[in-house]
């Protein structure tokens, strides 16, 4: 997938200031092209700083908004605090019980709220698994 | 009574790509089973093995969660919007 380096970059100094709890977004694009990162709330109450959740209402909320630009939802992000900048056993059961074929998540590592690691995957239905995907920041 | 289906980009490969899509339903089930007839495979991407709604998949009738209207049984008339939509969650 592809991202405007301003998108990655305000993306990743989100989840640095979010730092210790997870934050989470949503790309809106066309295809493997992601135009805009817009973050969203973290509404997992009970333990958001290991879990995250985005409130279908915010998802309603950006389709309509893509939908006027010409874009739909290709995919999320969220952070990983203090752990590796791969997607969970968590987080790979969710999409396995959604809707998240060829939906690209991307999960940045956040080192001690200094150091966030971007990496980029894609859900595939068939084997019911992430596959890492290539991120070029442009 | 034609109702407008919202449909995330996942469920498109199996709507032609397309992002909404109009059926006639008086109810949350009628309109799986309408969607079903009309687009085929539907139905398995909504529904568990036990036949209910995913956990994961979330159902909206003019922004209203239909867990909140009756789940299934949600009543729908002529004009109503259902958005489609993925719970997203997850975390370590």
């Amino acid at each position: 997938m592809r991202i405007p380096r301003q998108e990655a970059d305000a993306m990743v100094a989100r989840a640095l200031e979010g730092y210790p709890f997870e934050v989470c977004g949503v790309f809106l694009g066309r295809g493997g092209d992601v135009r805009r990162a817009v973050g969203v709330a973290n509404r997992e109450t009970e333990r958001p700083r290991v879990r995250y959740q985005i409130a279908p209402a915010d998802l309603i909320r950006l389709q309509r908004e893509g939908e006027a630009e010409g874009l739909e939802i290709v995919g999320y992000y969220h952070s990983h605090p203090d752990h590796p900048a791969r997607p969970s056993e968590t987080d790979r059961s969710v999409a396995a019980g959604g809707l998240s074929d060829g939906v690209f998540h991307v999960v940045i590592g956040v080192e001690q709220g200094i150091r966030g690691t971007p990496t980029a995957w894609v859900f595939r239905d068939a084997d019911q698994a992430f596959h890492a995907e290539p991120l070029e920041i442009e | 009574m034609a109702i407008r289906v919202q449909v995330p980009a996942p469920l498109r490969s199996l709507t032609g790509g397309a992002a909404e899509v109009s059926v006639e339903a008086s109810d949350v089930a009628g309109l799986v089973d309408a969607l079903e007839a009309s687009h085929k495979g539907l139905r398995d991407r909504l529904y568990d093995a036990s036949g209910e709604l995913r956990s994961y998949v979330r159902v909206f009738v003019n922004e209203e969660d239909v867990r909140f209207l009756g789940g299934k049984a949600a009543p729908l008339k002529a004009g109503d919007v259902v958005a489609i939509v993925p719970a997203i969650a997850g975390g370590l």
